[in-house]
């Protein structure tokens, strides 16, 4: 069989697949989890097309994700706006964000570019804090109630169950996961790769690099935006820590090392791994798996601090991948599979 | 005028401290190239310890200088020799990544065994001051935090300039092939350096213990503070990083005064970024070519 | 006609002229040799040329526009196109998308752009390494997609910076014989070269510049029979 036929079936049938989960599977606990899944390869896939294509290691996207997640929930908490309009709201006062940092940012390279990045988004940070008339401050933002979303008197979308939120995960990661083809098969995905590859040399092939950067960052912040209010909505609540915090843009960032950065499954083989792996951590499932198992006993003093603290840990394994991954495998998990590949393919031959 | 005095001199005694960590990771960037996200983090450490030996064997935080100023050294020498040395010839994006990785597993792990509680530590004159005529005060930890500075700062400079050592460290800081070729041991001298960087961000870290604060994820400002100090002073130089140190301090404390405590390391943050938009080689720096 | 024209331009920096007053031109359709010892500001001319730093004094004209001031990205759109002397490659892209990058400067189809492509690796001769990746090429190879990139936006000019250096004889010999069939299209060309048995059997005229300044100018024979010329190279080798 062609070997294009066989991927766009393998496709199809994963994505049937996916569509028909919610219909058999009514445990809120697993649909939870795809959500987080869903999440998570969107804002892998948003960093990827700035990072990982254009080479733009920014360490700041936590600034994005959060101005979207605030705008949303701001509008829905104070205004009643229905999230379905507040998304926009955030898109666009991303876009403004995302322009003046990348006036800003984009004259750096290298570290003053990483730099620049996270200040800003500190920055962020320490304006939600501060505003609280706007942001409501450190305490955050709580607002589950969703408005319906009419249009005359029929409702066209209530959020009622974890399902709408599925089905909407599931498009955002998808959506996400087609722009970065897009990208990946289009000039800008060229110009984007050879600005990564070297500057200087895309600059004399009649690349104009502070355009391509920022056309880049702006595709990049929009998306991560949508990622943002979704998450905003979905917890239905929001705080500098959790949304605006340097873990966060760590974690965003982390999806595409480990996955691979730069390549189109990157994103979603690094969330496959990462949002398990924390979860398992957080529901402190490891450690009734050492009990289980009969290796440590629920009494004794390690029993009792795994499982007080393990639930704690998952920021200290994000930050024990990415020595190892940056150690033993500096291209991702796809890199390392390609390699693989390749010398299978050697040996073969 | 009193408030702008007492402003002005908590400015510069407090950037006396951030210098210290600013002229760590200047000296790590000059040696190594390496720009060290986990500087923060490395005084974060030698805070716990600081706490440590004052909570378990009452030794008071500025004496504890004497102890963990070594101790600081080897973990430095040590992240140096395991993490760091790997990736010297590997991409920045690389070197940041794992500094960053590492930092990450520094403020967890302290997490892990400290929980997340803020600690303070309180000594006998955590809050004596002392009257300097005209209504201002200075507060006497950080009036002695600042002396110890100095010193260490002094003594810096004289290893530097005046011992063989120093001497190669800053050969090797100015051209890594060339020392090497001249029969420098540059790897070794990465360690030496990182090892002092540490050190110093773990003696600022003891110093400022009595005053500040202490959590594990203290760590994060401070390595953006110490970027923007180095970056203000120009990457590498250890003159510009006093310098550097201390003009932060001096805005801060200035932008509590006057604008508001909340908004300080706002001010600051944004001052970085105008001097990485208009002059991006420091403020101390040479224009670049 | 003449498609390049330098008018007394300098460049300090700091307070060392890098160039001084350097003025000639070059005629469309024949190749410029560019030489001089090392340090005698060879590659700082071509980078004032194609918008790399801006001259501080003096013009540059291209098909009689002033192209002071203009970007890098700007000079290649209007045809003029440089290697660069440490090769460049795009590592992790393969050879055939390098080349690609150079193509799409003059289209944003894919297809065309490949096509493009595929034609100057054929000049190059370097079709079968289209889909190799350009990190992994030998430095002779590199050098050859240095040029088919750079052809690939499809210049008016060439401007190529010590193509051969570092070559071997024979590797040096194709890159003459590409550099002459590339002219036979038409195309005028700037070429730096250490070699000056190459520069004399491809140049039409040559530049000589020493510490900055332009010693002479002629064709090859006028050239290697300068005093002062003789003398400038002497002095390099004794030095």
């Amino acid at each position: 069989m062609n070997k294009t036929i066989l991927k766009a079936l393998i496709g199809l049938i994963v994505l049937a697949a996916l569509l028909a989960v919610p219909r058999y599977v009514d445990s809120p606990y697993a649909l939870h989890m795809m959500i987080l899944l869903f999440l998570s390869v969107s804002q892998g896939q948003s960093w990827n097309i700035l990072g990982g294509y254009a080479g733009q290691h920014s360490v700041g996207h936590a600034a994005y994700f959060g101005v979207g997640a605030y705008t949303t929930m701001m509008l829905m908490h104070a205004k009643q706006v229905v999230p379905w309009v507040g998304v926009w709201a955030g898109m666009a006062a991303v876009v403004v964000v995302a322009l003046i940092i990348g006036s800003i940012c984009f004259r750096l390279r290298g570290p003053y570019f990483v730099l620049a990045s996270i200040a800003v988004a500190e920055i962020m940070r320490l304006s939600a804090i501060n505003l609280t008339t706007l942001t409501n401050g450190a305490e955050g933002i709580l607002a589950t109630e969703i408005p319906a979303f009419k249009i005359g008197e029929t409702v066209v979308t209530e959020f009622l169950t974890k399902v709408p939120f599925y089905y909407i995960g599931l498009f955002l990661a998808l959506l996400t996961i087609a722009v970065t083809y897009w990208v990946q098969h289009s000039k800008l995905g060229y110009y984007f790769q050879a600005i990564r590859e070297d500057q200087d040399a895309a600059h004399s092939l009649g690349i104009h690099i502070a355009v391509y950067k920022n056309i880049g960052l702006v595709i990049s912040a929009v998306l991560t935006s949508l990622a943002g209010s979704f998450y905003g909505i979905y917890v239905g609540f929001v705080d500098p820590p959790t949304v605006l915090g340097l873990d966060v843009s760590v974690q965003i960032m982390l999806i595409c090392i480990i996955g691979g950065m730069g390549t189109l499954w990157g994103p979603v083989l690094g969330s496959l791994i990462l949002v398990p792996l924390s979860e398992a951590l957080r529901s402190n499932m490891i450690t009734d798996l050492l009990v289980k198992i009969g290796l440590v006993s629920v009494d004794s003093k390690v029993g009792v601090f795994l499982k007080e603290n393990l639930a704690h840990a998952h920021v200290l394994l994000y930050g024990i991948l990415v020595v190892l991954v940056i150690l033993f495998m500096p291209d991702g998990l796809m890199g390392f599979v390609k390699k693989l590949a390749a010398r299978r393919h050697r040996e073969a031959v | 005028m009193a408030v702008f005095l007492q402003s002005l001199i908590s400015g510069v005694l407090i950037g006396g401290v951030y210098a210290l960590i600013g002229i760590g990771l200047t000296l790590i960037f000059g040696v190594m190239r390496v720009v060290n996200f986990g500087h923060g983090d490395i005084m974060m450490v030698g805070m716990y310890l600081t706490y440590l030996l004052f909570t378990l064997m009452g030794v008071d935080p500025f004496v504890s200088v004497l102890i963990s100023f070594p101790l600081m050294f080897l973990f430095g020498g040590f992240l140096q020799k395991v993490f760091i040395n790997r990736v010297l010839n590997a991409v920045a994006q690389n070197q940041i990544l794992l500094t960053i990785g590492l930092g990450l597993i520094m403020s967890n792990t302290v997490m892990l065994i400290f929980t997340s509680d803020y600690k303070i530590l309180t000594t006998s004159y955590s809050s004596s001051t002392i009257q300097a005529g005209g209504g201002v005060s200075i507060s006497t930890p950080l009036l002695i935090s600042f002396l110890i500075t100095a010193a260490i700062t002094a003594a810096l400079g004289w290893f530097l300039m005046k011992t063989d050592t120093g001497q190669a460290i800053r050969a090797t800081a100015q051209d890594r092939d060339a020392a090497q070729l001249m029969g420098i041991n540059v790897s070794r001298m990465s360690v030496i350096a990182f090892g002092l960087g540490a050190a110093l961000a773990g003696t600022a870290g003891a110093l400022i213990s009595p005053t500040y604060y202490i959590f594990p994820q203290v760590g994060g400002t401070f390595t953006l503070k110490a970027f923007v100090i180095t970056v203000l002073g120009g990457m590498g130089s250890v003159v510009g990083a006093t310098l550097g140190g201390i003009l932060i301090g001096v805005t801060e404390s200035m932008s509590a005064v006057y604008i508001s405590s909340g908004w300080k390391d706002v001010v600051v943050f944004v001052l970085f970024l105008l001097v990485l938009l208009f002059k991006p080689s420091g403020l101390m720096g040479k224009s670049r070519t | 006609m003449a498609i390049l024209e330098i008018k007394n331009v300098s460049k300090f920096f700091g307070g060392l002229a890098a160039n001084s007053n350097v003025s000639f031109s070059v005629e469309e359709g024949t190749i410029m040799g560019l030489i001089g010892p090392n340090g005698a500001g060879k590659t700082t001319l071509f980078n004032c040329i194609t918008g790399y730093y801006p001259p501080s004094k003096g013009e540059v004209l291209f098909d009689g526009r002033r192209m002071n001031g203009l970007q890098p990205d700007k000079v290649c759109k209007l045809g003029m196109v440089r290697t660069w002397q440490k090769v460049r490659p795009l590592a992790k892209l393969s050879v055939v998308d390098n080349v690609m990058v150079g193509a799409l400067a003059r289209t944003s189809s894919l297809k065309t752009a490949r096509e493009m492509a595929m034609e100057q690796l054929k000049v190059v001769r370097m079709e079968h390494r289209a889909d190799f990746l350009a990190g992994g090429l030998p430095i002779g190879e590199r050098k050859k997609l240095e040029v088919a990139r750079a052809l690939a936006t499809q210049p008016k000019l060439l401007l190529l910076d010590e193509v051969m250096g570092g070559l071997n004889p024979a590797e040096s010999e194709e890159i003459i014989g590409l550099i002459l069939d590339i002219k036979k299209h038409g195309l005028t060309q700037m070429v730096i070269e250490h070699d000056m048995k190459a520069i004399m059997r491809i140049s039409d005229r040559i530049v000589v510049l020493t510490s900055g300044e332009k010693l002479t100018e002629g064709t090859p024979q006028e050239v290697v029979s300068n005093q002062d010329v003789i003398d400038a190279y002497l002095g390099e080798s004794h030095a």
